[in-house]
């Protein structure tokens, strides 16, 4: 590095620091000749304040604000969501035998068992909302357009690992829902024409819903999808850095704010409320265990997860001989379609109003899933509803 | 030592740039051979359950004498199976119907996606509690998205006993 004149690092020609608890190591060189205190040689070998420092510093456009912090949100999630996730694996125990006394135990008899159970429940349908919710912002925005087409396309790779985490993870309870729910969505696999019998064998590891099916689902849960989200997650992250946040569709007046504090403020707060609605739902509505998975059981109607609801009321509606439309292709298309939405959608602007059938079909397709799924909720008895009150099964 | 201090690599000539692009090269294969010889393994591994075979099975279900002319009934009966690392006992149940004389047997799952189809007799109809499905007494679709009928499985009757064929 090149010795600056001294001249050049007084205060006034200096870019003023935004936080002053940063050392300042701008010169390597000097840092060597004397002897430095441990955070400056520290920092001399990591370069970690540098990197702190080139965050809180990263430039926001103007007219940036509340629903640019859902990114944040959704990563402290997934953290509580590896957390606990980690905790209950140490309590688990994925064969038929055990699934569901283990999680029995978890559940009841495990100090704060309940709580980090709920936490983890209540939390894939928290982040599947806020999920929802920063897609629907990146795609009003335009945010997707040149060149932040890549971070969109890994955004909806991730999206897709997230349904995969919540399909894999609804099995493990081992209950009548989970065993269930699994048997009739693996057998979508089956609907595909050619390969179906043998893909419907290679999900469940044997022709029927077993304990190869467990202990596969809970391999794909515990490590294939957690090492695919966190690649992705860091392309993702990535991608966010090297392009920087895309501001409002019409570009407003003023100069870009660093990130700390203004920003970073509002992302706490809505970290704070996230969390604290996780907790709250979790507390309140503790989660539940039905009776054990009987795979001879003829009374039981499987239902999956809230937000697989809008693809169970669109096989209800097809009439026979077309479920493939709705197992397969209907959501092949989506997928496709929001894969390649970038190049897609080929208008200059990305205003919303300049932006024609782009926007008007994305409104459709969203208002579609809004509607089926809001179908499937209203008529889920009460009874299968997810939060069965813990009470009902506590009873020895 | 420092990485302010480290010196950039002088330009390479002809002769490197040519060693360069073969030992590139040598890399790639070597690196693909690497890959392949843990990938192999692992595909057969994983895919290992497609080898199974299923074969049949002929299970002792109901005497004879307890299903009256006209009558569905639901049977449960259990069968031991290889269940991956375990031998368990697995529990199956099927309709066994008798209409003119004649005994079928109808598996529950639906022809759809696989719920389970509850008998009602009152209406002599199955019904399917997801989709909506409905089947009549002899398994044909009334109503609703099943593509066929319910799956029959082989019934014989012999020394006053039912049996009933499935495929483990």
């Amino acid at each position: 590095m090149i010795q600056e004149p001294p001249e050049s690092r007084s205060p006034e020609t200096r870019e003023r620091p935004i936080i002053t608890m940063v050392p300042d190591v701008e010169s390597a060189d000097q840092l060597a000749r004397e002897r430095p205190a441990l955070r400056d040689w520290m920092e001399l070998r990591l370069g970690w304040w540098g990197f702190v420092r080139k965050n809180l510093d990263e430039p926001m456009p103007p007219g940036v604000g509340w629903w640019q912090t859902l990114g944040n949100l959704l990563l402290t999630m997934l953290v509580f969501q590896f957390t606990t996730g980690v905790l209950m694996a140490m309590y688990y125990s994925p064969s038929p035998q055990s699934a569901y006394p283990s999680v029995k135990h978890i559940t009841d008899t495990v100090t704060a068992g309940s709580l980090i159970r709920g936490l983890h429940v209540w939390g894939s349908t928290c982040i599947v909302v806020a999920m929802t919710l920063h897609t629907l912002r990146v795609f009003f925005w335009g945010s997707y357009k040149k060149p932040r087409e890549l971070t969109w396309v890994v955004g909806v790779l991730i999206f897709q690992v997230m349904l995969a985490f919540s399909f894999t993870g609804y099995l493990l309870p081992w209950d009548q829902k989970a065993f269930w729910a699994t048997v009739v969505g693996t057998r979508i696999a089956a609907t595909i024409p050619f390969v179906g019998q043998d893909l419907l064998v290679l999900i469940r590891g044997g022709d029927e819903v077993g304990a190869l099916t467990l202990t596969r689902f809970y391999a794909i849960h515990v490590m294939i999808l957690p090492a695919a989200l966190m690649a992705l997650i860091g392309i993702h992250l990535y991608l966010v850095r090297r392009h920087h946040i895309a501001g409002p569709v019409i570009p407003q007046k003023g100069a870009p704010q660093p990130f700390f504090p203004n920003q970073l403020f509002r992302d706490v707060i809505v970290v704070i409320i996230g969390i604290g609605a996780m907790f709250a739902l979790a507390l309140l509505f503790p989660p539940g265990l039905e009776a054990p998975a009987d795979p001879a059981g003829t009374d039981f109607t499987p239902r999956p997860e809230w937000y697989f609801l809008g693809l169970y009321e669109l096989l209800k509606i097809m009439p026979a001989g077309w479920e493939l439309v709705a197992t397969t292709i209907v959501p092949g298309i989506v997928t496709i379609g929001m894969l390649f939405l970038p190049w897609l959608d080929r208008s200059r602007s990305r205003h919303p109003a300049k932006r024609g059938w782009t926007i008007l079909l994305g409104t459709f397709v969203i208002l579609m899933i809004g509607l089926m799924t809001l179908k499937g909720i209203l008529e889920t008895p009460p009874h299968s509803a997810h939060s069965a009150p813990a009470e009902q099964h506590a009873r020895h | 030592m420092d990485h302010e201090t480290q010196q950039p690599t002088p330009p390479l000539d002809a002769e490197a740039m040519a060693r360069r692009k073969f030992l590139g090269r040598v890399v790639t294969v070597l690196n693909i051979a690497v890959v392949g010889v843990l990938a192999v393994p692992a595909v057969q591994f994983a895919a290992a359950p497609l080898k199974h075979r299923l074969k049949e099975e002929w299970l002792d279900v109901l005497g004879d004498d307890e299903l009256a002319e006209g009558e569905t009934r639901e049977v449960a009966y259990t069968v031991a199976v290889q269940d991956g690392y375990q031998k368990v006992d697995r529990k199956y149940v099927v309709y066994l119907s008798r209409q003119d004389g004649e005994v079928k047997c109808f598996d529950p799952a639906c022809t759809h996606l696989g719920c389970r189809v509850k008998y009602q007799s009152d209406q002599h109809r199955y019904f399917c509690p997801c989709h909506g499905g409905v089947f009549d007494e002899s398994g044909k679709v009334v109503s609703g998205p099943p593509p066929k009928g319910l799956i029959q499985h082989p019934v014989k009757v012999e020394g006053g006993r039912i049996y009933v064929s499935r495929m483990v």
